[in-house]
């Protein structure tokens, strides 16, 4: 039951246990220390790189039961709340005073914040923005040694090293956050949602660009082709071009009479590259109903097959268009079915691979299209995750993109607060990076498959 | 290791799903902050997502359908709202209803009968009277709904006989007056409970029809429209019943529905049945607030009433068409919403009886949701579609109404009305 996330991995969970409160969490922390059994944080198990997944039979924290908004301070617009809070209830319980929380992953209906500040969430608004870390001022957490610390503070800077910074993205392998002091934005007083349907990629790559360029810094700009576009169509019926090669969905926010500029430049953009329709959603329904769709993207592609293999590259804005075709060949190449939908905005590629592992000698094919697709965004200057975390699935490709010297450093961090290696297990660093491994090349652990 | 669930051929499996359906969850985890068991428990188990890892473990012979199994798939609500949002399309209430029956029909051979199983004569009388006393309307008039069903599908817990008290049930004086049989315009489901107890609605839902200057009529024989019985896993007792009613709605003519537990099960008996008359026969079905929106606008009057809509789940999840409930109250009344995108409220058909713990603490979450909005301050309604929600949410202290109870008390009454009878 709790042996894998919504990725590909799979484990199995020693222990599972439901901490109600950070002495919970301390109390089982010590425990596995005293006995030397290893222990991963599980918010909501949306992750997609297998960093919930349970190795070497871990024990599995699940924050599920710690999920109180603590307390809203509105007028310095910040909040302390438990790891288990899922992100769109933290946004609801504030809007009432008319503030968000911005980052907003699409699983941002079911994920927890504690997930969120594991992997460093990003979602379509960290495009203005900032990811989670931008938006997270302090956590309390227990370290693996069982102490309990908070990192980072109410001030915006803290003396001292910035662990907080270290900490958020660490996916549970620093510790476990019990508490967290996230920044709160105002809603913005205008917010207008286009959609823009194209009949090439290309087209649609080079709009993003030439929206950049003109100086316009979109809320949110995404981009889905057109396999992806009829899925979601299919689920949420809201209009979406089926014929469409390429859709951009931009929303710009601000004062009304910026906004309407903007709105303007942006039209005359799409229609400068070839745009078919531009349409600006009408009310707060439409928008919702688009914005729905965006984000139920990776869930609809299993109308198409029951599987997916998921990459999180992200790549320079001026290599897009030459990225993209690239990624396109490739699975013709591996003749696989290949689908995007991405945070156009800021380069960060989400290429899907669709399959079903029920056919012999697919899966063998899907992990090196994987392999080149992530390659090409390499060689272009890209790197190998954007929002969704190293995990155990995409682990072994960082000595790819990070040299010995750089893993030794990001593996003395890592000692430096779990001396005896217990905290969520063979993720994130690749084998032989952290003291003690001794530089064995040990494959994924046994028991794991990816 | 690639494993490769679903290799045997459908049927033969231990819980006999398609394999196609059970494949087609992605593990993405979207489905869980709108499902209730998972919201009060916080447990994987109690989740749509848990529950199909559950089902494919047993599918694919890895694990038993052991007390752990058979108590996580007795625990659904079955309010589909997991399906809703799904965004792979994953078909959870037939996966689940599937489940259950495979779970009923082993319940008097299973060897490692647990403390939750039914003896062979308990069952016996389980279905005898799902299969025919839902239909004997004057038993409902002398009992409470949780109670009689609960007592027949398990057995009440001791927990629920304390709150019995609280479950008022529905004013029983009032009979429909509307004509059987005939050639109606449109045929009115009046069902079997629901006949009983909700001579009120029935009656308001005549005349909001009435008032659109169409001829409504009432079916030959009380029929009942099968849904407890498919629920609990009695899939033949609920193709009986289905057929009944099949029959006894004649012609063309559309059949409205006012009860939204109904409406669902009579809108599935083209699939629960698999043939093309059951189709035809499902494609004639509408919830009375669908119909009524699709008709010329009704002339009302403003109340200044303030209501709060709740969304039945099998309005919501399964018919999908709640929305059509505020197009018909909305130019009559002050329309509320709660801010939990239709949660389930735990009173899910007879589910209040065997789960009261769940379903008091979905329930307990339902009332947060609503006084919220203001559902508890004096002359606030909350509107409610389907009898069991009423009583879940009358149990919980609330002002509770039917729709189109509302709507007919806000019509103004029209000479045409008169000549079109
Ligand atoms: C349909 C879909 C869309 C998605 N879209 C996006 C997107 O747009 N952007 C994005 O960034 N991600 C996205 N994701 C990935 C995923 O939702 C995020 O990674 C999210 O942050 C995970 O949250 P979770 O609560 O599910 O965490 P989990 O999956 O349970 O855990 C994730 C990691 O965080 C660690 N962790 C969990 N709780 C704690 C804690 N209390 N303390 C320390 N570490 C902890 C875990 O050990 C694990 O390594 C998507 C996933 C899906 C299924
Ligand atoms: S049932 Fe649907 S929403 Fe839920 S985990 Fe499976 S695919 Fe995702
Ligand atoms: S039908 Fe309702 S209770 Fe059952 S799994 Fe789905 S959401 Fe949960």
């Amino acid at each position: 039951m709790y042996s894998r996330d919504a990725g590909l991995s799979e484990g199995r969970a020693g222990a599972v246990c439901f901490p109600n409160d950070a002495a919970d969490v301390a109390f089982a922390i010590t425990a596995c220390r005293r006995h030397g059994v290893p222990f991963v944080a599980r918010g909501s198990g949306t992750g997609l790189a297998g960093g919930a997944t349970p190795l070497d039979d871990a024990l599995v924290i699940v924050t599920t039961r710690m999920n109180r908004v603590v307390g809203v301070d509105r007028h310095q617009r910040r909040a302390w709340v438990e790891p288990g809070v899922l992100n769109l209830d933290l946004t609801r319980s504030v809007t009432q005073f008319g503030l968000h929380y911005a980052p907003d992953p699409s699983s941002q209906q079911a994920c927890s914040i504690g997930g969120n500040v594991g992997t460093n969430a990003g979602g379509p608004h960290c495009l203005a923005s900032g990811t989670t870390t931008a938006h997270v001022l302090a956590v309390e957490a227990v370290t693996p040694t069982g102490d309990t610390v908070t990192l980072g503070g109410e001030v915006p800077d803290t003396p001292g090293y910035d662990l907080r910074g270290a900490f958020v993205g660490s996916e549970g392998t620093l510790g476990i956050t019990t508490k967290v002091l996230v920044r709160l934005q105002p809603n913005p007083p205008v917010v207008r949602t286009l959609l823009l349907d194209f009949e090439s990629i290309d087209a649609a790559a080079a709009t993003v660009s030439g929206i950049i360029a003109v100086g316009i810094l979109p809320a949110a700009l995404e981009m889905m082709d057109a396999e992806i576009t009829r899925a979601v169509e299919d689920f949420v019926g809201a209009g979406y071009p089926r014929d469409a090669e390429a859709v951009l969905l931009v929303e710009l926010d601000g004062l009304e009479g910026g906004v309407d500029e903007q709105v303007r430049s942006v039209e005359r953009i799409g229609h400068e590259h070839g745009a078919r329709s531009v349409r600006v959603a009408r009310d707060e329904t439409e928008r919702q109903l688009l914005w729905k769709g965006r984000k139920s993207a990776f869930g609809a592609i299993a109308r198409i097959a029951p599987d997916y293999y998921l990459h999180d590259a992200v790549v320079p804005r001026t290599k897009l268009v030459d990225v993209l075709r690239d990624v396109y060949d490739i699975a013709t190449r591996f003749d696989l079915t290949m689908m995007n939908v991405f945070h156009a905005g800021d380069g960060n590629l989400h290429p899907l691979i669709v399959f079903d592992r029920r056919i012999a000698g697919t899966w063998e094919r899907v992990y090196d299209a994987g392999t080149a697709i992530l390659e090409t965004c390499l060689a272009a200057g890209g790197v190998l995750s954007g929002e969704h975390g190293i995990g155990v699935e995409k682990r072994d490709l960082m000595s790819q993109y990070f040299s010995p010297a750089d893993l030794a450093a990001q593996g003395r961090l890592v000692d430096a607060f779990d001396p005896d290696g217990l905290a969520n297990p063979h993720k994130v660093l690749p084998a032989g990076s952290r003291c003690g491994e001794a530089g064995a090349n040990r494959p994924v652990p046994q028991g794991a498959w990816i | 290791m690639i494993t490769s669930p679903g290799s045997t051929p459908p049927g033969s499996t231990p819980l006999g799903l398609d394999p196609d359906e059970l494949v087609a969850c992605v593990s993405c985890g979207l489905c869980l902050p709108h499902c209730p068991t998972y919201r009060v428990t916080g447990l994987e188990i109690a989740s749509p997502r848990g529950r199909i890892t559950a089902m494919r473990t047993v599918e694919s012979g890895l694990a038993p359908i052991d007390e752990a199994f058979t108590a996580a798939m007795h625990a659904c609500v079955q309010c589909r709202g997991c399906e809703a949002a799904c965004p792979s399309g994953v078909a959870f209430g037939h996966l689940i209803e599937g489940t259950r029956a495979r779970l009923a029909a082993n319940e008097p051979t299973d060897p490692n009968r647990g403390r939750r199983s039914v003896s062979r004569v308990q069952r016996l009388v389980r279905r005898a009277l799902l299969g025919r006393a839902l239909t004997w309307s004057w038993l409902l008039r002398l009992s409470g709904w949780g109670l009689v069903i609960g007592r027949v599908l398990h057995v009440i817990p001791r927990r629920l006989r304390s709150t019995a008290p609280n479950l008022r049930p529905f004013d029983v004086r009032v009979r429909s007056t509307i004509e059987r049989g005939g050639r109606p315009d449109v045929w009115l489901f009046t069902g079997c409970v629901m006949d009983a107890w909700m001579g009120a609605t029935h009656n308001a839902a005549a005349q909001a029809i009435r008032a659109t200057g169409t001829t409504v009529g009432r079916a030959e024989r009380n029929v009942c429209c099968g849904a407890l019985a498919l629920h609990a896993g009695e899939q033949d007792l609920a193709r009986n019943h289905a057929r009944r009613v099949v029959a006894a709605f004649p012609g063309a003519a559309p059949i409205v529905v006012d009860a939204a537990g109904c409406g669902a099960a009579l809108k599935e008996y083209g699939d629960l049945l698999d043939d093309a008359s059951a189709r035809a026969f499902s494609a004639r079905v509408y919830d009375v607030h669908e119909w009524l929106a699709s008709e010329r606008s009704l002339p009302l009057r403003t109340t200044g009433t303030t209501v709060v809509v709740h969304d039945a789940c099998h309005l919501r999840h399964v018919q999908r068409c709640h929305t059509a409930v505020r197009s018909v109250l909305g130019g009559a009344y002050d329309l509320v919403e709660p801010a939990d995108e239709g949660m389930c409220c735990g009173a899910g058909g007879a589910y209040a009886a065997t789960q009261p713990e769940l379903a008091g603490a979905i329930g307990e979450r339902k009332a947060a949701a609503l006084r919220a909005v203001g559902a508890d301050r004096p002359g606030v309604v909350v509107a409610s579609a389907n009898p069991g929600c009423t009583i879940q949410l009358r149990a919980l202290g609330f002002e509770v109404r039917h729709p189109v109870e509302l709507l007919a008390d806000a019509l103004i009454p029209q000479p045409a009305e008169h000549e079109s009878r």
